[in-house]
């Protein structure tokens, strides 16, 4: 057991409590993101909730469970597709002969469906997608910093692995 | 070097020019659409529920009433975001981009000195 400030690590409780509240977080922030258009929300909030569930597994599992079970690279990858689906979904318009974003196939399905606005869907989605990707691959880079200074902290020298 | 900060004064020049003849023109032949003259201020901070609010006024007006039949869009509010003002979205979105790109470097060089520092100690 990893004892840091007094306070015992990895409790089982907290494990046990990131556990039960992950899925809960992930569908909460899914469904923020895909409803976006029809409630109240939309793609950068619910990017950011589904984001935080990063911090339940740090809570639970420590830097080292966080990072494996999210790979950050493909995290710093798909950030970068998310940008360059909302800019072809706003170029979209100017091609079809109309501004910048705007709403080019909007009279797709019913008023008040899941995908009924259009372009607006789904620019929603791309931005949601790129949040998602984008702060929680912050989060990861700034959890590894705290586990750098922490081995430095607790680890004499020569002990690293 | 002279030449570059000459091309920099004429570029702000014309930028400057062109936001003056931007801000006439609008002043000479945009309607203005709603300038707050209406509102009594004290009135609708010491009873915000006495407001009027079946008749909006200014851009919202023209939001609330055209706005379901222009996007189909339930959420005026992604309306807003996503298709009137899709560049400011644009912008923000990459402004997180170049922040994460920014503290990527900033933190992965960190970390791997005090992972070194660690190491030579």
């Amino acid at each position: 057991m990893k004892f840091k400030n007094g306070i015992q690590e990895q409790d089982v409780i907290v494990k046990c409590a990131a556990d039960k509240f992950l899925p809960f977080a992930l569908v909460f922030g899914i469904y923020v993101i895909l409803f976006g258009t029809v409630s109240p929300g939309g793609g950068f909030q619910g990017g950011v909730i589904v984001a935080s569930a990063c911090l339940l597994l740090y809570l639970g599992y420590g830097v080292r469970g966080a990072a494996d079970a999210i790979n950050a690279e493909v995290l710093r990858v798909n950030e970068a597709i998310g940008a360059c689906i909302y800019v072809i979904l706003g170029v979209a318009g100017i091609l079809c002969g109309c501004n910048f974003a705007a709403n080019v196939f909007y009279d797709i399905g019913a008023v008040g469906d899941l995908i009924s606005a259009g372009t607006i869907t789904f620019m929603s989605y791309a931005v949601g997608y790129k949040v998602l990707t984008g702060v929680g691959f912050l989060l990861l880079l700034m959890l590894g910093l705290l586990a750098a200074a922490d081995d430095d902290d607790e680890t004499p020298a020569g002990e690293n692995e | 070097m002279k030449a570059k900060r000459a091309a920099g004064l004429v570029a702000l020049v014309v930028i400057l020019v062109i936001g003056l003849y931007t801000a006439s023109y609008t002043y000479a032949n945009v309607p203005l659409t709603y300038d707050g003259s209406d509102v009594d201020v004290t009135r609708l901070y010491e009873e915000p529920g006495s407001y009027d609010v079946s008749d909006p006024d200014g851009i919202a007006d023209i939001i609330v009433k055209t706005d379901l039949e222009k996007t189909m869009s339930v959420n005026d509010v992604a309306s807003i975001v996503f298709d009137y003002r899709g560049y400011d979205t644009l912008g923000e979105s990459f402004i997180l981009l170049t922040a994460i790109a920014g503290s990527f470097v900033i933190l992965s060089k960190s970390a791997e000195k005090k992972s070194k520092g660690g190491d030579e100690k």
